[in-house]
């Protein structure tokens, strides 16, 4: 049974977020902070969580910093960039044993916190500015993180289909910025990027776990008293209810497999009442093995591999993604599209519905039994204005009738078809 | 019948095994409070197993490539039906795969456990091969095949295993090509099948929120005895000498990506639980984060996050296998080879060890947070003939001694082949 979380402000649109598990061998401590995509910002915003996580004063070196990590235990220190509706989202963390465990039960918790802390409020400084070095090295690194995804074509199609979709939306800018604007940014533009997070982002801390997390409050709350929080930035996403055309593109690449990828708006998003009902209308549409994409689109007319669709209610948008072959791209699109009538049409059973919601209510229930799972669930509620834990939502999903999901699946509409088409011989 | 009772004082976890009367070997990790189970059973066949000699049998059989992978997919169905479907009325999750050396059947659920083991049970002693439906998987199996083909990653690993093996069926890959799956029958099905799916070849582990009783009377109920004996696996002679010290493919990609694998004599039997936790904090200490290795790596711009290392080892395998993207992955395993040849004339250093010793504790400590990872490392190592707490132990009593031992039977650089994945050649810049 997953504990309670319980938030608190530390300061401004500062929280503090904690759900104390002893269930969990290790704790995990994350900080968020939330800025909006801009396109002249986003490359600088994606740089800042990998240069804060290379080295900080106190460890003013990468392999001393990770020395001391291991000599923990092998305790990690992870960055990331995300994208949650417009907004970007930039995590550094830590995630560390439990004290009981350590050989000679040495204070892994406290240490650690205060790891995070100087990671983030007192990184190493040369001439009021970050070390070249290792911005360059960091700016090298991001670039090729950028090029990696090019390697995966499944994710490429994706966030290619995203950026057609939504090209006059921010939503539609990389999480990760883009090569060109990387490459140019320097240190002086870290280090402003830096002051103006800690001044104006939107924060989420999260401890989850087995870890002492009133002291941790404390060396956060400390770190934070020195700042002087103002403009503090408007969390806002863009909405488009519904495609009034849909665009298509279709670009060639020597590939053995074509990857197909629909964008759909969902009309409703984030906190709207049908929001419900269309993740459970999706799940039924294409998210279990017993949903109509699988059943149909895969194990009936053996068109793809894999097909599923996958909803993001912080936006608004369902995208179906399948692996096919060139000559059976067309007549996979065909049978998407007539699966989604299909729901829409109420040509689907009791038993279907049930079954869709039980295996909804599985993945719901699930999620406390990991600490990353946990931490992503609550962190993209960050925009509803309140948490609330697995449990309502599994409720409120057992609530939704036949009807809700008829009427959410009806204002699903089609936004984007685009694919990566592969070499194989065109249909005869 | 008795439950064994395995307890680790040092973690206070524990959990029970025991051999069920139909040969099948039980485990049950209770995690109390946990919301979730997870189970898995596995059977020792794996796309390696392409010669074996049936029980009580003279001539070799040998069967297509890439056939326990798509026996692993028709398991799903037998004559009542399909096992999702099954699977749909408990609401489980579940999901299967085929590795080396092993077919494992999985679901995670957090209701109607009792329900989704039966089903799990079933679907692993009710082979339903017909023509049509057999017919009708070679086109999703051709599909994932075709999906594996675009992977970069994927390819240079096989890649790698092909420039290091000369016989051993470690290099074909697991899900066959186009023309071998074209070869399967359901006759060569049900021959393996009924080879290599028997009880005294099979794993059941389970972690989670769940009582050892109740898994047992489950097992009782469903699994039928099998005296059938299992095939003795028929393996080429495997020269110590890699078969060649690079290879190269293009492919429409970005980032070039390598893997660079040491090969290491092997004997009959499986590498123990010593040898994987001194093999283990080796690897660290030469090119982990804290390593002087990674250091320069990264400052000459030849690594990223992406770096990793591993001890692939089984049944007439084993090798260490760095990989990563890197823009020049030449220029990458040139200077690992010089660090390798460093750490042989100096050895390993009192500070790494103790350091590398702590990291791989921890992270093994860590790793039981989750069911899935303690049922198929459980699963793992009943298969080597190794212990998950016993392992853990000896993480904690390794010595430098032992460690530097260790080192001197592995990572000769005379032995090592350089897998890489370059863009095309024409490719000026995305």
């Amino acid at each position: 049974m997953e504990k309670k979380l319980f938030r608190c402000e530390i300061c401004k649109e500062v929280n503090f977020d904690v759900i104390k598990d002893e269930r969990f061998k290790t704790g995990r401590i994350s900080v968020t902070m939330f800025l909006p995509l801009n396109k002249l910002t986003a490359s600088v915003y994606a740089l800042l969580p990998f240069v804060l996580t290379h080295s900080c004063r106190k460890y003013p070196d990468f392999t001393s910093l990770h020395q001391q990590l291991a000599t923990l235990y092998g305790a990690s220190l992870f960055s990331d960039v995300n994208k949650i509706g417009d907004m970007q989202a930039l995590t550094v963390g830590v995630s560390f044993l439990d004290d009981k465990f350590a050989l000679e039960k040495e204070n892994l918790s406290s240490q650690l916190t205060q790891l995070l802390c100087d990671i983030l409020f007192d990184p190493l400084l040369e001439n009021g500015t970050f070390k070249e070095e290792n911005v360059n090295q960091e700016k090298r690194q991001l670039i090729e993180l950028i090029d990696s995804e090019y390697n995966d074509k499944r994710i490429l199609a994706k966030i290619r289909c995203e950026q057609l979709m939504c090209k006059d939306e921010k939503f539609g800018i990389s999480r990760l910025g883009d090569k060109n604007t990387v490459s140019k940014v320097t240190p002086d533009n870290i280090f402003e990027a830096w002051k103006n997070v800690l001044k104006t982002a939107r924060i989420e801390i999260m401890a989850l776990g087995d870890l002492d997390e009133k002291s941790a409050l404390n060396v956060f709350k400390s770190a934070f008293a020195k700042i002087k929080r103002e403009n503090i930035v408007d969390c806002k996403t863009q909405i488009i209810k519904e495609a009034n055309e849909v665009k298509e593109q279709y670009d060639s690449m020597d590939i053995a497999q074509s990857k197909l990828v629909m964008g759909f708006r969902t009309h409703a998003a984030l906190t709207d009442p049908e929001v419900m009902a269309a993740r459970v209308a999706i799940a039924l549409f294409g998210a279990t093995p017993q949903s109509k994409l699988f059943l149909n689109v895969r194990e009936k007319l053996s068109l793809c591999y894999y097909c599923s669709a996958k909803y993001d209610r912080n936006k608004g948008i369902m995208m179906v993604q399948s692996g096919v072959e060139k000559k059976n791209l067309e007549k996979a699109k065909a049978e998407i599209l007539n699966q989604l009538e299909e729901i829409k049409k109420g040509n689907f059973t009791e038993a279907e519905l049930d079954d869709t919601k039980r295996s909804l209510a599985n993945s719901y229930r699930t999620i406390g039994d990991f600490l990353s799972g946990l931490e992503n669930f609550y962190i993209s509620q960050s925009f509803d204005g309140k948490f609330l834990p697995p449990e309502e939502f599994v409720k409120n999903m057992y609530n939704t009738s036949r009807e809700d999901v008829i009427n959410a699946a009806a204002k699903i509409t089609l936004d984007t078809v685009y694919a990566l088409v592969g070499n194989e011989e065109d249909a005869q | 019948m008795i439950l064994k009772e395995v307890k680790s004082t040092r973690i206070g976890d524990k959990y029970f095994c025991v051999e069920h009367k139909s040969g099948l070997r039980v485990f049950v990790y209770t995690k109390p409070g946990f919301s979730s189970t997870y189970a898995i059973i596995g059977t020792k066949y794996g796309s390696i197993n392409t010669s074996f000699k049936s029980c009580g049998q003279n001539e070799v059989t040998k069967v297509p490539d890439g056939i326990a992978h798509y026996l692993e997919h028709k398991l799903f169905e037998s004559e009542d039906g399909d096992a999702f479907a099954k699977y749909a009325k408990t609401g489980a999750c579940a999901n299967a795969y085929t590795s080396f050396d092993m077919t494992c059947y999985l679901f995670s659920c957090t209701e109607k456990f009792e329900e989704s083991l039966k089903i799990l049970l079933d679907l692993v002693q009710s082979p339903y091969f017909t023509e049509a439906n057999v017919e009708k998987e070679r086109g999703i199996i051709g599909q994932e095949i075709k999906m594996y083909d675009d992977d970069p990653s994927w390819r240079v690993m096989f890649n790698l295993l092909r420039a290091m093996y000369h016989n051993h069926p470690i290099k074909v890959d697991i899900a066959g090509t186009i023309e071998s799956i074209a070869q399967i029958t359901p006759d060569n099905l049900y021959k393996c099948y009924n080879d290599f799916y028997n009880p005294n070849n099979m794993v059941l582990c389970v972690a989670g929120n769940v009582k050892p009783d109740d898994v047992m009377r489950i097992v009782d109920e469903s699994m039928k005895s099998n005296d059938n004996k299992v095939p003795e696996g028929i393996f080429p002679e495997e020269p110590y000498n890699v078969v060649t010290d690079r290879i190269e493919q293009h492919f429409e990609i970005a980032m070039p990506t390598f893997q660079l694998g040491f090969k290491e004599k092997v004997g009959k039997t499986r590498a123990t639980d010593e040898q994987i936790a001194q093999t283990d904090i080796i690897l660290h200490a030469l090119a982990s984060k804290s390593s002087k290795l990674y250091k320069k790596l990264m400052d000459e711009n030849l690594i990223n996050d992406s770096f990793g290392y591993e001890y692939f080892e089984g049944l007439g395998y084993a090798a260490v296998i760095f990989s990563g993207e890197s823009s020049n992955p030449d220029k990458a395993a040139k200077i690992i080879k010089q660090a390798i040849e460093e750490l042989h004339t100096n050895g390993v250093s009192q500070e790494d060890f103790e350091r590398a010793k702590k990291l791989v504790y921890g992270r093994n400590v860590a790793m039981l947070n989750s069911s899935e990872n303690i049922s198929n490392a459980m699963m793992n190592l009943a298969f080597a003939g190794r212990e998950l707490f016993h392992a853990i132990e000896c993480i904690a009593n390794t010595t430098l001694e032992q460690v530097n031992d260790r080192l001197k039977q592995q990572l000769d650089n005379n032995n090592s082949s350089l897998s890489v994945v370059l863009p095309m050649p024409d490719k000026k810049g995305i």
